[in-house]
């Protein structure tokens, strides 16, 4: 390459918005196609085809472009907009630093060079292996999120797919290789290979590579703290998240299927209450039975009650002119009985009441003698005690009579 | 013959179509004594009795479907204006207190008010006030005050049904 580091860094800072563009241009479409460069070029009017050849940012792949892997991740980098890697590409790791750390520890006590560069070699690839996880427990999370929010405004059917997706092939998977249990685990692998730095960073013949052995002892220290770090976000956030999403999502998706047709599909079952009720299924019969009592109904007939005695009024003015003409009385009480004897057969209480009332008409004069005397007066079955009572004169008016 | 604690408790509320909840007394006792209880609910009355972690209830062939599906229909729409709200529809069902207010601003400014306009039991405030006090006789919701409430443990339920419908439509269609 012809051109100065600092003219092609220069290059990338002042044409950041093409080369960003023809990034997020790749990340999407996996390509740069031919009319999509020189649009996006045209766009921002600086013809700068020939300099992204010749600073190899572009490569040409057939007709298209790609932007070479070391400017993508940088740009990747810079932006933190990482995809999600499948556990796969993750796994890879796994076999170069076990297979690296099966060399070193074979042959621990050959070639020093050679153990020197395995054990750069390592340190190597266990960074990358760890920078790798990051990215994509950071990318799951971002995606996840934004997927909780909806950004995208994507249907309910499809964040299930997603979400159960991102559980069984990332999610799962990736905290397998996590899983410090699993004895086949990377970061089980690491452990192993922690264990034997801190043996020889301590006892083995050549500095250097004591020093080698303690640096990446120090480094694994580093290492497994952070992928813990990552394993617990994986399970105690991102897992319950994205199972919240499926959730959410499937219920939704549910609801929105029954209110599409919310009277034809078939619904839980709910205890029906007993109630009682006039309307019953019972309710014709009932009635039924209780109009049969009228069916074969007889003539009734209801006979005007005959009154033994007609209503006995009371003559005042009859029996207070009987008591004049008897004047003068001298037992009130007696003459009523004995009076109403000879009027009637037989004398009701009623009657004797009745007239026993003339004795309190002001026009009448009363003795009862100085010293209170009494009769017992039978009427009926019933002995009346009353006092005697003298009536000499009566100043009453008679109609026919004039003054008395 | 001896019946367990709270036993005429029990019955009463079951045949009231309630949900028995966990926190309260009588599920403990449903728990303890599930099987006799089973028994005793099928040979007495033909309901068949069903306990889960969340709730205990009865159920006969006779079913009140009518209020199922008013019932379904609520929760269907609450999640739904939840959710169009940017709420997490589910943690609120769950976990928050709901407002007759809030509960009025959702149904009367739905998309589904064809649906909600044909439903007696939701049409109108009235209507929707009367069948919240359904749901709580029944133990869905509990009243925390005049114009507010809590979903209980039962709403599951029907939230259940919800995800057995996708269930089954994505078995009818890998069949």
């Amino acid at each position: 390459m012809k051109a100065e580091p600092k003219t092609i860094l220069r290059f990338l800072v002042e044409h950041y918005d093409v080369i960003a563009e023809l990034f997020e241009t790749q990340k999407n479409d996996g390509i740069i196609a031919y009319e999509v460069l020189n649009s996006i070029i045209a766009k921002h009017e600086h013809d700068i085809k020939s300099q992204l050849i010749e600073y190899k940012i572009l490569s040409p792949v057939n007709d298209n472009y790609e932007i070479r892997t070391v400017y993508y991740n940088l740009i990747e980098f810079i932006l933190s907009e990482f995809k999600p890697m499948l556990p796969e590409t993750i796994e890879k790791y796994h076999t170069s630093v076990a297979e690296l750390f099966r060399k070193i520890r074979e042959n621990i006590n050959g070639d020093k060079v050679t153990l020197s560069q395995r054990l750069n070699d390592i340190a190597i690839e266990i960074r990358s292996f760890y920078e790798m996880v990051e990215r994509n427990t950071q990318s799951l999370l971002t995606e996840t999120r934004e997927l909780k929010a909806n950004v995208k405004k994507i249907d309910y059917r499809e964040k299930i797919v997603r979400a159960s997706r991102w559980i069984d092939e990332y999610i799962i998977p990736l905290n397998k290789i996590l899983d410090i249990n699993h004895s086949s685990s990377m970061a089980n692998k690491l452990y192993e290979i922690s264990e034997f730095s801190n043996k020889y960073r301590l006892n083995f013949d050549d500095e250097g590579a004591r020093v080698q052995f303690e640096k990446l002892y120090f480094q694994l220290i580093q290492v497994n703290d952070n992928l813990l770090r990552q394993s617990k976000i994986l399970t105690n956030e991102l897992l319950p998240l994205i199972e919240r999403i499926r959730t959410e999502s499937i219920i939704l998706t549910g609801w929105i299927t029954f209110m599409k047709n919310p009277y034809k599909r078939k619904v839980p079952k709910l205890l029906k209450r007993k109630e009682v009720s006039v309307y019953s299924n019972d309710t014709f019969f009932n009635a039924a039975e209780i109009f049969e009592q009228f069916k074969n109904e007889t003539d009734v007939y209801f006979e005007e009650e005959e009154h033994e005695s007609e209503k006995w009024i009371f003559d005042k003015d009859h029996y207070t002119k009987k008591l004049k003409d008897n004047l003068p009385v001298e037992n009130f009480f007696s003459w009523c009985n004995k009076t109403l004897k000879e009027d009637y057969k037989k004398v009701e209480i009623e009657k004797f009441f009745a007239l026993t009332t003339l004795a309190f008409d002001e026009d009448i004069e009363r003795e009862y003698g100085a010293k209170p005397q009494f009769d017992k007066i039978r009427i009926n079955d019933l002995t009346l005690t009353v006092p005697k009572v003298t009536i000499n004169q009566h100043t009453l008016i008679d109609p026919k009579d004039g003054i008395s | 013959m001896e019946f367990p604690n709270h036993h005429r408790q029990i019955v009463e509320d079951l045949m009231a179509g309630k949900f028995v909840l966990p926190q309260e007394r009588t599920y403990q006792v449903l728990r303890d004594n599930e099987q006799s209880y089973s028994y005793f609910f099928k040979a007495s009355f033909n309901y068949e009795l069903r306990l889960t972690q969340d709730y205990a209830y009865v159920v006969s062939e006779e079913s009140a479907e009518m209020l199922s599906r008013d019932i379904c229909i609520f929760i269907a729409l609450l999640s739904y204006e939840l959710d169009r709200d940017g709420k997490n529809f589910l943690e609120r069902i769950q976990f928050s207190e709901f407002e007759m207010e809030e509960i009025e601003n959702y149904f009367t400014n739905s998309s589904y008010i064809d649906l909600i306009l044909s439903n007696k039991q939701l049409k109108d405030t009235d209507s929707r006030k009367n069948f919240i006090n359904t749901l709580n006789r029944r133990n869905i919701i509990e009243k925390t005050g005049d114009n507010r409430f809590v979903f209980t443990s039962a709403h599951k339920f029907f939230m259940d049904f919800a995800s057995d419908i996708v269930k089954y439509e994505n078995a009818e269609k890998d069949e």
